[in-house]
């Protein structure tokens, strides 16, 4: 057969007969028509598999003795795993690879993951689950093994960048780690030298957990940013006021009601582990409920779905506790032994805005004066609780929320059936798209304390039951500095940083940057108001340097002085550990080729050697730069990075996690020694570690009687991290910076500025609800994955059908959509998917480019113009995706063309008065049929509006100038990712704009 | 061994993680997909719901695309698994046209047909298909079924599952629990959105602005019966109601539409028709000649013989070109006689090919060459029957098989049609008449020429009475081969068959025929023949565009 086959290629070399792709003829000819270098200089060359067709082969066939089919090479197999090559079947051909185990970096749930890497090029030839992970289980979802794509992206930046030319023309040149690092190290030893908040590390989704932070402090500069506020603040406010944990662990698997305030099935914040355990708690029977006004694809899966408006979230969910509250399904025990009911009487006159209210709270003060042991009686709690709660009635929520009140009443009536088993979550969504959204959280948390599902089987337990971060070598010294572009006054219970305001607070005035990073973080891009964002970043006098570490192009690393090309998921070291479950493990990311290189006995000393181009990692980044910021020691930072045993030399890798591995994390160096590995060894090898499952209601635990506990029924116990180390549900730490009033001191709803009520329905306005995220994407970071973006590349408009007729558009026709500082134009999916009156879009999709050939990969971003004028923007979108030649194939295989519209440009801010929270949710004053002029992409935005809205929204804060009890900035008690020393919480004398 | 699928829709969230793992897994270019998860939507606002089906290669027990595969590059294992080989596939696509749930595409890399192939690299070493392994859910469950002890034997024997198309025959193993209809029923969705929620929906005809066929018009307007009670007219049989349900105007009170589905190209083009013309001319001319001069029905005229010969024999070369340009891997096309796999019709119909030409192009030779004098030509006229009588059965067989290869094609019903043998040999009768009609224009027929104008006139009627009458006359029996025909006599096709294929190839000939004269026999059948192009084409492309998943 092979001669003949022979005989026939030959043949057909003679004819020369090419064909065309079958596909040619569905588009118009590339524009991009060539291999142009990018502004890297150099392309990913795409990967080579050895072939060991003439090496004697031997394959492991993997049995189980009843049968089974397996999922995973056994780890025995690792080192060395032989298989059939899929491409070559039903040839066979052989292929030899080492295993080395990572976890994925592209949503924050810290996925295990599994290299294939070949054992004689050392490319990767795809990435599976990790079945030893406790989090994800061996399962993953798209983006898991799409992080190929996004290692061998053809337009990734390999080398370091360091502009020439003006900040923004995109003119590069390729420089050396060292001459970069160098200059860097100087600039940041200036700054440091004349000031403490000169430097700033703005992070996106960090992706480990404690590495960059501690360098951060080693500089003593109050120099962490992160994106908290555009992402989690309010849930975190809410949660934190509740239980002093900033986040929800809820135990899915076993729950026998499930809320989630959210689209948890396709986007929680743990998507793969959590939807794993929902589906698994669901099909043991338990009810998922579900609050989105858009048919999610949760929503989809659901027992009940509420499709709530917008802003009656709180009420919704109040209406449920007020059934539990009005029949007596409460745990009354629960409440009783843990809620801060006490402190709650005590105050209740005062917050109290209903007579019989006050009435209950007197007659309860009067009752502990005449108590023979001078204390409060529940049962007065229990009245007071009957006597607030009774207005939010299922009727009052079903007019508020427009869901049919059968549907509220099924929901309270399965929460109230599912005893000690009720988890909830929300997280972004509600909580982030509405002014007092973080009452959401509150609300939601109220329902398992109710039902005492507070850290129970099958209930909500606490990201500190879960998380484990272990603890370096050495720990710098907490700052003593306060960065007021940070945390200004205006914003006490922020959580965290107000970065999203970070252009609005320089144009005001209030500071400057001397070098600012931007690490895989796209601030111009995912925030609201980017024109403003560009302002700032082009502005040299303000900011004055500017570094972006990233792993591929993104719109604002365009305007940055050094791009530095950091790794992907098998490319790098960190440590992470999520509560994605009720249990703690930890996982080690790891750069796979290196560790492939290492097991081969060859010596990688840095592990950008090891990565394709120069790509390097943070975690030896740090070092590196840290050092030269300190090369004599003198200022303290350069110990931070020594090795401890080799002392004026810098910590390897090896040194830096075999010390946490060895000595901060239990039960590892047995479980290692049981298999006659070293701890580093063991998780080099297995790449994550089960620390416990036993997890349940760590606040029972007993303490000896003069513990620093709280007493419940005469036993001393852990409690909460609240001052009161009960669950407050009356909130003094609110109650005394400024909120006195009910609606903020207790569970309530606050008027969302996007409510029923404040959206003109009969004046053509329209609620936007632009955050909805897809399944198949992650924010920003997976434009650079094919696969990813061949399922979802656009994000039209949902726009429900009696909309769609009163605007006289259908599926894919244009609109225009005007917000309060300007307006994009996009097509519409019209679909029963959406409560009338609300328009949504996803989030991720409208990716841009400057140049042709650089940037943002052609056949992931729009090619765009801007211009600017007086404050008023324009972007134009000049083409959209388009297939090109590169070494990778597919990438002339390009076949979509819509990649969707830049919509948070036109956003405006929406600081929470509390939270600190951008509100996300807009209001779209208009929503018309496209004008003949408009193209689709088009973006327009008046800046000098943005600053508008902007003061507007400051007016509403309540600051610690006017309010703080003790002349401090900020509880002190309230979490901060970088806490400083108490010193620096001291108010400033002269507060910004206060003078 | 007997290996399968079951997928648990009740576990399904739509992440589309099993869809990448197979690209990583299988390499898979951009532009096709081995298995996708389709999305339908239904249902009103806020009642409405949303479907999810992880869609992909049945693994048929009775697999057609393998019964239709020419060189067996599409074949069955023992264990169940439908396995393909590229190596041995010459991209003939008949198997797409097999495959009744679009299942199978063509790699852009290779050229060669591709699909879901269950991992068989990982079965043999005992590991799972790498879509079960990602799944989050553990909606996808693969095993075998033969063992009672595996989970989907198990599952198998507790739930209640459905399967797509069962009435195709084919035994699918692909299992769903809590299957939707609307989305196991292709055509249950009416319309494909102009734009699928996040992803671009392709033309399937490139420069068209809508999608997937579907060309409906309004419903037609309400009548009155004796009883003055207005009527809703029935519509043809078979075919659904045109249009999403509309209220006041707009689409609405009840939404069924796709969310997002794999896209799929129509496989075959012009050379496929173009094919059956060539083909016709080519056997039609030779069965003519070998009727007349073998039943003696008219003295031997060497003329007429030998530009007749002349003329089927370059329409074979020609259609032997057009088969192989619409292979995929044209120079494998020899690859259907050095690996036949012979229940396929292809293979057939290249024996049946090859057999007439060699026959044809033989007596051809052997005519013309005592017409010029370099041979005997009472060699010749003793050669002659045998000859043509062993030409006939080839020539029948070449211009019917066809026929018989369009019924293999399970996924395209209208072109499964009992009369199609008996069509195309009356199509090869009209053509073969129609091209000596044409020659008639430059040579004397002589006297031949009343006897080829009769069988002419005769076999357009024929013609027409088998196509309107037959082929659109009677309902079809299935809903998609009702559609495919609704496309051609009423939709996208409806000029090219009335105008084309009735009026051009049929009505104006049997016109011109009546008149006479050469020259308006000569366009009598040169309108035929463009007749018959344009009905090929319609009836070619029609079924291709209804869609299988």
């Amino acid at each position: 057969m092979s001669t003949t086959t022979g005989t026939l290629d030959f043949f057909a070399r003679l004819l020369a007969f090419k064909r065309s792709a079958p596909d040619a003829a569905s588009r118009p000819a590339p524009a991009v028509p060539s291999a142009v270098p990018t502004t890297a200089g150099e392309m990913m060359q795409q990967p080579e598999y050895s072939d060991t067709k003439k090496k004697p082969v031997r394959l492991t066939t993997v049995e189980q003795t009843d049968g089974r089919i397996n999922q995973y090479p056994p780890p025995s197999s690792w080192d060395e795993w032989i298989e059939w090559d899929s491409k070559s079947w039903p040839k066979r051909v052989a292929r030899r690879y080492t295993l080395v185990p990572t976890i994925c970096f592209n949503c924050e749930s810290a996925c295990g993951l599994l290299a294939y890497v070949d054992k004689d090029t050392y490319d990767i030839r795809k990435f599976e689950g990790n079945p030893t992970h406790p989090g994800s289980r061996g399962r993953n979802c798209a983006k898991g093994p799409a992080t190929h794509n996004q290692v061998y992206d053809p337009e990734r930046i390999l080398y370091p960048l360091k502009r020439v030319g003006a900040r923004g023309e995109g003119k590069w040149k390729r420089v050396g780690w060292d001459e970069a690092l160098t200059d860097i190290a100087e600039k940041m030893r200036a700054s440091r030298a004349k000031r403490r908040d000169g430097i700033m590390y703005h992070v996106g989704r960090p992706g480990e957990d404690h590495y960059a932070n501690r360098a951060i402090q080693s500089w003593g500069v109050d120099g962490h940013n992160s994106h908290t506020n555009i992402c989690s603040a309010a849930a975190r406010v809410g949660y934190y006021m509740w239980a002093g944990a900033d986040r929800p662990s809820p135990d899915y698997a076993h729950a026998r009601a499930t809320v989630l305030v959210s689209a948890h099935l396709e986007s929680g914040h743990y998507f793969n582990p959590h939807a794993q355990r929902i589906m698994e708690g669901k099909h043991k029977g338990g009810k998922l409920i579900v609050l989105d006004p858009r048919l999610s694809n949760t929503a989809a899966r659901s027992d009940v779905w509420l499709p709530t408006w917008p802003g009656s979230e709180a009420s919704v969910l109040l209406s449920i506790a007020n059934y539990l509250i009005q029949n007596g399904l409460y745990n009354r025990d629960f409440v009783r032994q843990w809620v801060n009911w006490e402190e709650t009487l005590e105050a209740a006159e005062k917050f109290a805005v209903d007579d019989d209210v006050k009435a209950i709270a007197r007659e309860a003060q009067e009752a502990k004066a005449s108590a023979a042991d001078g204390s409060y009686r529940f049962e007065d709690f229990e009245r007071l609780l009957e006597a607030l709660y009774d207005e939010f009635t299922f009727e009052r929520a079903a007019k508020e929320s427009q869901v049919p009140i059968e549907r509220l009443v099924e929901a309270a009536e399965a929460i109230a059936a599912a005893g000690t088993h009720v988890s909830g979550h929300t997280w972004r969504s509600a909580t982030m798209g509405n002014r007092g959204g973080w009452q959401v959280a509150r609300a939601l948390f109220f329902l398992s304390v109710l039902t005492g599902s507070v850290s129970t089987k099958g209930g909500t337990g606490l990201n500190s039951n879960n998380k484990f971060v272990p603890k370096p070598h050495s720990t710098p010294k907490p700052l003593e500095t306060w960065n007021e572009l940070h945390l200004p006054h205006e914003w006490p219970f922020a959580m965290y940083e107000m970065s999203f305001l970070l252009p609005h607070f320089i144009e005001e005035g209030r500071g400057d940057i001397d070098v600012y990073f931007t690490r895989v973080y796209n601030p111009m891009w995912i925030n609201p108001d980017g024109f403003m964002w560009m302002k700032t970043l082009q502005d040299e006098e303000k900011m004055k340097f500017h570094v972006a570490l990233t792993p591929t192009w993104n719109e604002s690393a365009w305007f940055a002085d050094y791009v530095l090309p950091m790794g992907h998921s098998g490319e790098r070291h960190d440590l992470m550990s999520q509560e994605t479950h009720a249990g703690q493990w930890i996982g080690f990311r790891q750069p796979v080729r290196r560790v492939a290189m290492e097991r081969a006995g060859l010596e990688v000393k840095r592990t950008y050697e090891a990565n394709p181009g120069e790509v390097w990692e943070e975690a030896e980044l740090w070092i590196d730069l840290s050092w030269k910021m300190d090369p004599d020691g003198s200022l303290g930072i350069r110990e931070h990075f020594e090795s401890p045993t080799k002392p004026g030399e810098p910590i390897t890798m090896d040194e830096y996690w075999g010390y946490i591995f060895d000595n901060s994390v239990p039960g590892l160096p047995e479980k290692a020694e049981s298999e006659g590995l070293t701890p580093l060894a063991y998780m080099r090898k297995y790449g994550a570690f089960e620390i416990t499952t036993d997890c349940y209601v760590p606040h029972e635990k007993e303490l000896a009687a003069d513990a620093d506990g709280v007493d419940v029924d005469g036993v001393r116990r852990t409690g909460f991290k609240t001052p009161s180390k009960k669950l407050e549900f009356f909130s003094p730490t609110l109650s005394d910076w400024g909120w006195k009033e009910q609606d903020y001191c207790i569970p309530w709803t606050l008027e969302s500025h996007v409510s029923l009520g404040n959206i003109d329905h009969t004046g053509g306005e329209m609620l936007l609800l632009p955050t909805f995220r897809l399944p198949t994407l992650i924010h920003t970071r997976s434009a650079n994955a094919k696969w990813l973006y061949e399922i979802s590349h656009k994000n039209p408009v949902w726009m429900h059908p009696r909309d769609g007729e009163r605007l006289g558009v259908r599926t894919g026709d244009l609109i225009r959509v005007t917000t309060e500082i300007g307006y994009f134009v996009d097509r519409v999916w019209v679909t029963e998917g959406i409560k009338p009156g609300i328009i949504a879009m996803s989030h991720h999709l409208g990716r841009w480019r400057l140049k042709e050939a650089e940037g943002i990969g052609a056949g992931m971003s729009n090619l765009v113009t801007l211009d600017e004028s007086d404050g008023e923007h324009q972007l134009h979108v000049v083409h959209g995706a388009r297939a090109w030649k590169s070494p990778d194939p597919d990438t002339s295989r390009v076949w979509w063309e819509d990649v969707g519209v830049h919509q948070n440009l036109t956003h405006a801010v929406h600081p929470d008065p509390v939270s600190g929270a951008h509100c996300w949710h807009q209001k779209a004053l208009r929503v018309e049929k496209a004008k003949p002029t408009d193209q689709h992409g088009d973006v327009s935005v008046d800046t000098k509006r943005s600053m508008e809205v902007y003061r507007e929204w400051i007016a509403l804060s309540r600051s610690a100038v006017d309010y703080s009890p003790d002349g401090t900035r900020r509880p002190y008690w309230l979490k901060r990712p970088l806490k400083p020393a108490p010193s620096a919480y001291k108010l400033p004398e002269r507060p910004w704009g206060r003078d | 061994m007997n290996y399968g699928f079951v997928i648990d829709n009740r576990s399904c969230i739509g992440c589309h993680a099993c869809s990448t793992a197979c690209k990583s897994e299988n390499e898979v270019p951009l532009g096709v997909y081995r298995t996708w998860v389709k999305y339908t939507e239904t249902g009103t606002y806020p009642n409405s719901q949303r479907h999810f089906q992880v869609t992909r290669c049945n693994h048929c027990t009775n697999p057609p695309c393998a019964r239709i595969c020419p060189t067996g590059a599409m074949y069955q294992r023992d264990d169940g698994i439908v396995e393909f080989n590229k190596d041995a596939c010459i991209g003939c696509k008949a198997c797409m046209q097999a495959c009744p749930y679009d299942a199978i595409h063509i790699d852009p890399e290779t050229n060669t047909a591709s699909k879901c192939h269950f991992c068989a690299h990982r079965i043999e070493v005992g590991l799972e298909p790498s879509c079960a392994v990602v799944c989050p859910t553990h909606a996808i469950i693969a095993g075998d079924m033969d063992d009672p002890d595996s989970e989907i034997a198990q599952v198998l024997s507790r739930e209640k599952v459905s399967v797509r198309k069962p009435e195709q025959g084919t035994s699918p193993k692909v299992f769903y629990i809590d299957g939707a209809a609307v989305s196991l029923v292709p055509t249950a969705t009416e319309r494909t959105p102009e734009s699928y929620q996040w992803a671009d929906v392709l033309p399937l005809h490139p420069g068209d602005h809508s999608s997937h066929g579907a060309s409906h018009g309004a419903p037609p307007a309400p009548r009155k019966n004796r009883e003055g009670v207005a009527l809703r007219a029935p519509q043809p049989q078979g075919l659904p109601t045109a249009g999403p349900i509309m209220l006041g105007g707009s689409q609405a009170s009840h939404m069924v539409q796709v969310g997002y589905n794999a896209q799929h190209k129509i496989p075959w083009h012009w050379p496929v028709p173009a094919y059956l013309v060539t083909k016709g001319i080519g056997t039609g001319i030779f069965l003519l000649l070998a009727m007349i001069f073998g039943l003696g029905l008219a003295p031997f005229d060497p003329l007429t013989a030998v530009v007749g010969g002349m003329i089927s024999t370059v329409f074979m070369l020609a259609t032997t070109a057009l088969l192989v340009i619409d292979l995929e891997r044209p120079e494998r096309f020899l690859y259907i006689l050095l690996r036949p796999q012979w229940r396929s019709w292809l293979t057939r119909g290249a024996i049946f090919l090859m057999g007439f030409s060699t026959i044809g192009g033989l007596w051809t030779t052997v005519e013309l060459a005592a017409f010029a004098g370099f041979l005997d030509p009472a060699l010749a006229e003793s050669a002659r029957p045998y000859l043509l009588w062993s030409g006939v059965p080839f020539a029948v067989g070449g211009a019917i098989y066809t026929a018989f290869l369009f019924g293999q094609a399970e996924g395209r019903d209208l072109w499964q049609s009992p009369l199609l043998p008996l069509h195309l040999l009356i199509q090869a009768t009209m053509a073969g008449a129609g091209a000596l009609l044409v020659a008639g224009f430059f040579i004397d027929l002589g006297v031949m020429e009343s006897m080829v104008v009769w069988t002419f006139a005769i076999a357009v009627g024929l013609d027409l009475f088998v196509t309107l009458v037959g082929e659109f006359g009677m309902p079809h029996a299935s809903e998609v081969a009702a559609r495919a025909a609704h496309e051609i006599s009423h939709g996208r096709y409806k000029n090219q068959f009335w105008y084309g294929a009735i009026v051009v190839g049929h009505l104006v000939p049997l016109a011109l025929v009546i008149g006479g004269g050469s020259l308006l026999l000569a366009v009598a059948g040169a309108a035929a023949l463009a007749g018959l192009w344009f009905f090929e084409h319609a009836f070619v492309m029609a079924p291709q565009e209804i869609p299988n998943s």
